[in-house]
């Protein structure tokens, strides 16, 4: 059973679509990470999965619950979670205080649950009295990942975890992404990266134009001529 | 003497009140709310109606119900809160920040001259006056002893409403408010319902301004369209900013810098030679200026936000052994938090 399928999925904002069909099928301790060119549709279509966007046709599912017409804020309910790119915490609350709004549809103990995910983010644990404005941007992203998990999510949905890091410190958050994914978790990650992406993931989608252009293994879709697909040339030979 | 001064506590105690039901719309939830001076007056009118008896020479109203305090303030309030639902289903579903603010001001300006011109409602221009002052007659109180008592009364009120803030400020419903607040889109992804968020804090501020309202009208024992002229609403903003958003004793510092001592203190001040009220007339120029002042210089005010821990995260779990509440800086603080595994950035 995939944590997550959508499928056929049409949406826009307003009449006009940005993206066009897309398909898309998460499984339980995987990584799938969307790559593309800028204003493919990579955000948009996170943007649907979690229901900020109505998708105008198709089907999202979660745990084969279907979701395409529930309120997005209810989503979370049904095990899938989004952090967005930017701007990501509650900057004026503390860390514990954005880890707690976390557990809101969690039915365990919060304080258990965040004592768990101080073992995994030991530098989050440092900082727990602290305002998360007062972090730097990579801090920020590892502290809304765990905010996220605080629900015990099936999906994640990532929207570019590493926007702005040096790449010190998006190493830091790749490893994290691998090992919270170990946790029994999908995490789908929106990302500019294509090596990154590329390394750390088990399957990749390539959007262009709106459209799913290539998707498949990491190491299948490494082989292929990216620069060319980037472009919008049709091209899924490998490179020679 | 003793007039002067309860008359000046008793502005301190109401503005209080109205500061920290503004602070949970604005300071809390993000709520730009420019109509809150319609709330206070709603809730005076509501309160002069539930005072006054049924028929009174010269006067049209509705109800006219003479309850005796607090039946009558908690109905003002009570009014108040409604009225906010009626706004909240109207407003928050669709907008936000200055879409909201210009929309709220626009209504603020209708319920004015709603109440302006429906007469059969709240006696029109000349509003409602003779409102009964509480417990005047069975405490036997004068003209005189009557402000000293009913400051007091007042202060009672006060302590108890800041007292149920606090609590509510604190405890999860609050933290969700300020999250809503910080981000509306993050908020919702994380299952939190924002419409109903932002309702709740809307209701609980306009209670909040009802009952100021009330307590403003039976303190005066009259209550027209003058006193709230949408401007107003701007010192209840001022009162908060200088006191300093999201905290509720800030509240009582600004309403005690603003409203008692620039608002209402310059006109107990002696008159300048040859200009009779020329002082009153500057009040809200100085709060203006005051106001630009704190902006540029101390926008967290001057009682800023605290980051509070949970109080079920003891002591001993604590790795950096710090207080319970940090001063929050303004948002281009620096980072100063040392991680371990060190961020080069």
């Amino acid at each position: 059973m995939p944590a997550l399928h959508a499928e056929g999925v049409t949406a826009g904002y307003g009449r006009a679509p940005i993206i066009n069909d897309i398909s898309l099928t998460a499984e339980l301790g995987t990584v799938t990470t969307i790559i593309g060119p800028n204003g493919a549709g990579k955000s948009t279509f996170a943007k649907t999965l979690v229901g900020i966007l109505r998708p105008m046709s198709g089907r999202i599912a979660v745990n084969e619950f279907d979701i395409t017409r529930v309120a997005g804020h209810q989503i979370p309910r049904h095990g899938l979670v989004y952090v967005p790119q930017n701007d990501n915490v509650f900057k004026r609350l503390s860390v514990r205080e954005n880890l707690e709004i976390g557990g809101f549809v969690s039915k365990g103990d919060p304080a258990a649950r965040i004592a768990e995910l101080f073992e995994i983010f030991p530098d989050l644990a440092k900082a727990h009295g602290k305002k998360a404005g007062f972090l730097s941007g990579g801090q920020q992203n590892l502290l809304a990942i765990a905010r996220a998990l605080m629900a015990k999510p099936s999906v994640i949905i990532l929207d570019e975890p590493t926007a702005g890091l040096s790449p010190a410190y998006t190493s830091v958050v790749w490893d994290q992404i691998a090992r919270i994914a170990q946790l029994d978790t999908a995490i789908v990650v929106v990302e500019q990266n294509v090596e990154r992406a590329l390394k750390h993931s088990d399957f990749v989608h390539i959007f262009v134009a709106g459209r799913d252009h290539v998707n498949g293994k990491a190491n299948e879709i490494a082989a292929l001529d990216l620069a060319a697909i980037f472009l919008g040339r049709s091209s899924a030979s490998p490179v020679v | 003497m003793t007039y002067y001064v309860f008359t000046l506590v008793f502005f301190l105690f109401d503005y209080f009140i109205l500061a920290m039901g503004l602070n949970i719309q604005y300071g809390a939830a993000g709520i730009l709310n420019f109509a809150y001076i319609g709330f206070v007056a709603i809730g005076a009118y509501f309160t002069g109606v539930a005072s006054l008896p049924a028929n009174t020479l010269g006067q049209q109203y509705i109800l006219g119900l003479g309850l005796p305090f607090p039946l009558n303030t908690l109905i003002g309030g009570l009014a108040a809160m409604l009225l906010s639902v009626a706004v909240a289903l109207i407003t928050l579903r669709r907008l936000r920040t200055d879409y909201l603010a210009i929309v709220l001001i626009s209504m603020s300006l209708v319920l004015y001259d709603f109440c302006n011109n429906f007469v059969s409602m709240f006696n029109g221009a000349d509003g409602l006056y003779n409102v009964p002052e509480p417990f005047a007659k069975t405490l036997g109180l004068s003209v005189n002893s009557f402000i000293p008592f009913f400051a007091c009364v007042a202060g009672v009120v006060a302590l108890i409403m800041w007292f149920v803030m606090s609590r509510v400020t604190r405890a999860p419903l609050g933290r969700t408010f300020r999250a809503v607040r910080d981000d509306h889109v993050v908020a919702a992804a994380l299952g939190k319902d924002v419409f109903r968020m932002q309702l709740k804090s809307m209701m609980i501020g306009s209670f909040y301004a009802g009952i100021g309202g009330g307590l403003l009208i039976q303190f005066g024992g009259s209550f027209n369209p003058t006193a709230w002229l949408p401007g107003e609403t701007f010192v209840v903003f001022a009162v908060l900013i200088v006191g300093g958003a999201g905290n509720n004793i800030g509240m009582f510092v600004g309403a005690l810098l603003v409203e008692t001592l620039l608002i209402h203190l310059p006109a107990f001040l002696p008159e300048i030679p040859g200009h009779p009220g020329l002082i009153e007339y500057f009040d809200l120029a100085v709060v203006g200026i005051v106001l630009m002042l704190m902006l540029w210089f101390r926008p967290q005010g001057m009682v800023p936000e605290s980051v509070r821990r949970a109080a079920s995260f003891g002591a001993s779990e604590r790795p950096d052994g710090e207080a319970d509440d940090l001063e929050l800086g303004t948002p281009a603080a620096p980072a100063r938090v040392a991680f371990e595994s060190g961020d080069p950035q």
